[in-house]
């Protein structure tokens, strides 16, 4: 182990005033692994994803990406360390287009600033390239706005957009849910695109069935702490992962 | 975000085009619009002459103004009810210094506009740092603001007549004749301004991020857009764009009135709204709201000129404000037209 790991987080504490919803979290994520993330209900799952990705602050701890401790205290300094998150109602903006969503706070301007003119045409085709790259492009083109899309294809255009931004890490907060089987199969080939192509991924999901299909590794959450960090789908069965996020084989 | 939206199938060219006019927001006002000229001109054809036209032109411009910064800023998801009162205040402010012999006219125009500014920041820190909802903020603002005004005077109109000879208010409000149609400097800056807004929402990086800002502030700021910054910015320009309009009427009626501007800000909500810019935020348009302003403005001239009692000048507009919403919620889904 030459290589410091992708995404290393030590003794993160997370408290929501009194709430205490991470505690003492230690977690590391390599480069092109694909981990999932389990738990119950408010285990603390997206409360993690939200602080790895800068949205919420965290009360202690650190934070380091291929080794370097790093300060994050803006979605923008996640972004700029090459994360990308995916939630799983809050990616896109449904009235803009699918162009638009895709370089959105990224935008490809031909002037300085806020102020800049926005090249339309270019970020347009780049759009259609990805989309073809991701196998949506029938008959959709990029000037399409996102609500007039299926929740699978909305999925495909974020996960294009983490593709294109070629960020390290990709989190995906319950990207399957309400997705129908053809859907969810193909957000899961994405996933898989992602690892093939160098990147890793943290992917969160309720359905174990899911994410047996592409996770690595699998860690599991209770109670805002992490109990199992390397549950692998070769040699855990469904029913023994189940037991540990319910904390059932304790009791054994 | 249940619905599932039609995906984009081809269509013969002709309906095509149809379908295409149809989905703009821009389509329903165009057609009022369009609609009422032809009915007010049928009634009355002194409504198409070009001294009517004029003059309607020229009070449009001040509720217009508000109207294009109110667009941008309900495009953010929010308003500002206040602007009616600092429609009345910055005149105020401005002539008070001025008569006083405090500063020089320009002096004055620019420090009523910074006080404008940051009574808009003001407004938008409250919105955005304390969470409060925009309507409760901008109502107390509309009092402290409107307060102030009636607290500064004693109730008394500001005396302007000083100012014919003043090069700042020929810049605002001087007039001069195309043909027979006499054009006020107040309707260049209107033209001038609304050009820019439009470039402004939809052709630049600011103008997609206040979209988003409407549209979905939480993926926005998920993006890395600064949503807060971008709602204080707006609510900035609002105050700033409701004192330059209320200094140009204040100009043009020789009168700086502390009550002045009072109500102004629902008939701004009303022309933006029927020009198809969403109350809730995400999509605005400027060219609608042009449409609106117009539709508003010429509904005030044309009943008049057609013999229906001034009074009943607010059953029409509520009627039309009511058709509209109508109307624009039925196309709802045709509306989601992106760029
Ligand atoms: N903004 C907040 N303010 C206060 N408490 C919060 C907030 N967000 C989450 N919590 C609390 O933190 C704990 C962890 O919540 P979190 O959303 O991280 O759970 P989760 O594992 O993602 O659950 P789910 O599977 O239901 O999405 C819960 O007890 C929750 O009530
Ligand atoms: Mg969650």
């Amino acid at each position: 182990m030459t290589e410091a790991p992708l995404v290393e987080m030590h003794h993160i504490e997370k408290y929501y005033g009194r709430v205490h919803a991470l505690r003492d979290v230690n977690l590391t994520i390599r480069k092109g692994e694909i981990v999932g993330l389990l738990g119950d209900n408010g285990a603390g799952k997206s409360t993690l994803i939200k602080v790895l990705s800068g949205a919420v602050p965290y009360t202690s701890g650190e934070i380091r990406i291929k080794g370097k401790p790093i300060v994050m205290t803006s979605t923008n300094d996640a972004i700029d360390a090459g994360i990308e998150t995916i939630y799983q109602d809050s990616a896109l903006v449904p009235m803009l287009s699918i162009a638009r969503n895709l370089f959105l706070g990224r935008e490809l301007t031909t002037g300085p600033g806020f102020m800049g003119r926005l090249d339309q045409d270019r970020m347009n085709a780049v759009a259609a390239d990805l989309l073809r790259r991701v196998g949506i492009s029938k008959n959709i083109p990029p000037t399409t706005p996102i609500g007039s899309l299926s929740g699978g294809e909305r999925q495909a255009v974020a996960i294009a957009r983490a593709m294109y931004f070629d960020s390290d890490l990709i989190i995906l907060d319950e990207p399957t849910n309400n997705l129908g089987v053809a859907e969810t199969q193909g957000v899961l080939r994405f996933v898989r695109e992602a690892r093939d192509t160098g990147h890793s991924c943290i992917f969160i999901a309720h359905n174990i069935h899911h994410v047996f299909q592409v996770v690595d590794r699998m860690v599991v959450m209770r109670r805002g702490t992490v109990v199992a960090d390397d549950l692998r789908p070769a040699t855990s069965s469904i029913q023994d992962v189940e037991d540990v996020i319910t904390g059932e084989h304790l009791a054994l | 975000m249940t619905e599932q939206g039609t995906t984009p199938t081809e269509h013969p060219p002709a309906l095509g085009i149809v379908r295409f006019l149809i989905a703009k927001p821009e389509f329903g006002p165009l057609v009022l619009l369009v609609l009422m000229i032809v009915v007010f001109t049928s009634i009355n054809p002194a409504f198409a002459s070009l001294n009517n036209i004029g003059n309607a032109l020229t009070f449009t411009v001040e509720l217009g103004l508000i109207a294009l910064s109110m667009t941008l800023l309900m495009t953010a998801g929010e308003f500002d009810l206040s602007v009616g009162s600092v429609f009345g205040f910055s005149p105020v402010i401005m002539w008070t210094f001025f008569n006083a012999g405090f500063l020089p006219l320009p002096a004055a125009f620019i420090v009523a506009l910074l006080i404008a500014v940051c009574i808009g920041l003001v407004s938008g820190l409250f919105v955005t740092r304390l969470g409060i909802p925009s309507f409760l903020v901008t109502l107390g603002m509309l009092l402290v603001v409107r307060g102030s005004a009636l607290w500064l005077t004693d109730g008394f109109p500001q005396r302007t007549w000083d100012a014919h000879d003043q090069w700042l208010s020929q810049v605002l409000v001087g007039d001069f004749y195309i043909g027979g149609l006499r054009i006020y400097m107040s309707l260049i800056w209107f033209i001038l301004l609304a050009s820019l807004s439009h470039y402004f929402l939809t052709r630049t990086r600011f103008g997609n991020w206040i979209q988003a800002t409407g549209g979905n502030p939480s993926a926005a700021r998920n993006r890395g857009v600064p949503t807060q910054r971008v709602k204080v910015t707006l609510f900035m320009m609002s105050a700033a764009m409701a004192a330059f309009a209320g200094i140009i009427s204040s100009i043009r009626v020789s009168a700086a009135n502390p009550n002045s501007g009072a109500g102004y800000e629902l008939e701004v909500i009303a022309m933006v709204v029927i020009g198809g810019t969403v109350l809730t935020g995400g999509r605005g348009t400027i060219a609608g709201t042009v449409l609106g302003v117009l539709i508003l403005r010429l509904m005030r001239n044309g009943i008049v000129l057609i013999g229906v009692p001034g009074l009943a000048y607010n059953i029409f507009i509520g009627a039309i404000i009511l058709g509209m919403m109508a109307l624009h919620a039925g196309l709802e889904r045709r509306h989601n037209t992106g760029t």
